[in-house]
């Protein structure tokens, strides 16, 4: 009984040491699992824009009016550039829009003169359909925007 | 010179210790920029996908809010910080005002479920115009995997 329990103890004894190829195994894995993990991660971005009526005005300077084009967002999620429908709901990246967008944008630059986006969407569209939009006018690089939901509650 | 490889005329042994090393700082590069930016929003939202949108700068947390917009049955629920208040828009306009007052550089971040309609935001919007807060920001995700 007694020897039996000394055999024991000596073979514990043997396996104390640390192994260090399961911990690279397992470390593997890990990393592995990050690695994949990284390029799938979803991370929050923002489109920002700023609510009209606050910004401070400067009365007595003289304002050149900007070109203002009227972005319609359908119910059924197609978009229209002043009463044009371009994109049909079926197309998310929304090409032609973004296309005449640039076009217009980079017209006004030109000129001098600054683009305002009036956003109207129906009241029962999608907001998916309006980030869109707003994901357009942020790759055209057009900063001033207003949204008008509805008929006459605009905003 | 003593260096790696051994001895000069055996096979150069494989060191394990820098080996482990560079596996390990691996690993935490990988953890570090998937955990760092988990989403900690409400779970009822599913974001709508921008991937033009600029990347949200986490230095400026302490001046912004989020106002959550679900959209369940038909019925849009407006979360502020954890309460509802779909049924106290009011009350929320006092709440914004209040942040607005004792932080003039605070902004909100509307973060909506991609089913809500637009009439729902525009209301969000307007609660944000009358609390007398400009900045506000669209929340989106990069991808939509």
């Amino acid at each position: 009984m007694r020897k039996g329990s000394h055999r024991q103890l000596a073979a514990d004894e043997a396996n104390m040491g640390f192994q260090i190829a399961p911990m690279i195994d397992v470390v593997f894995v890990i990393m592995l699992f990050f690695m994949v993990m990284a390029g799938a991660v979803k991370v929050e971005r923002e489109l920002k824009t700023q609510l009209p009526g606050m910004a401070p005005s400067t009365p007595t300077e003289e304002k050149e009016m900007p070109d203002e084009i009227i972005v319609g967002v359908e119910e059924s999620g197609a978009v229209t550039l002043n009463e044009e429908e371009l994109d049909p709901a079926d197309n998310k990246p929304l090409t032609n829009f973004t296309n005449a967008l640039s076009r217009l944008k980079q017209d006004a630059d030109n000129r001098g003169a600054k683009v305002l986006v009036t956003i109207q969407a129906e009241e029962q569209a999608k907001y998916e359909r309006v980030i869109d939009v707003l994901n357009s006018l942020a790759k055209a690089r057009v900063a001033n925007v207003t949204f008008t939901v509805g008929s006459d509650q605009g905003f | 010179m003593a260096g790696g490889g051994g001895g000069g005329d055996g096979e150069p042994e494989f060191q394990i210790a820098p080996m482990i090393d560079v596996l390990l700082v691996l690993l935490i590069f990988f953890m570090s920029i998937t955990s760092a930016q988990v989403l900690q929003i409400d779970k009822d939202i599913k974001l709508p996908v921008a991937t033009d949108a600029k990347k949200k700068d986490g230095k400026n947390q302490i001046n912004e809010g989020a106002v959550n917009v679900a959209y369940k049955a038909n019925k849009a629920a407006i979360k502020f910080g954890s309460l509802s208040w779909e049924d106290n828009l009011e009350g929320l306009v006092e709440r914004l005002t209040e942040m607005k007052r004792n932080n003039p550089s605070y902004r909100v971040i509307i973060r909506g479920d991609r089913t809500v309609p637009a009439v729902e935001i525009q209301k969000v919007m307007n609660v944000i115009g009358q609390a007398g807060i400009d900045d506000i920001s669209f929340s989106a995700l990069n991808n939509d995997n």
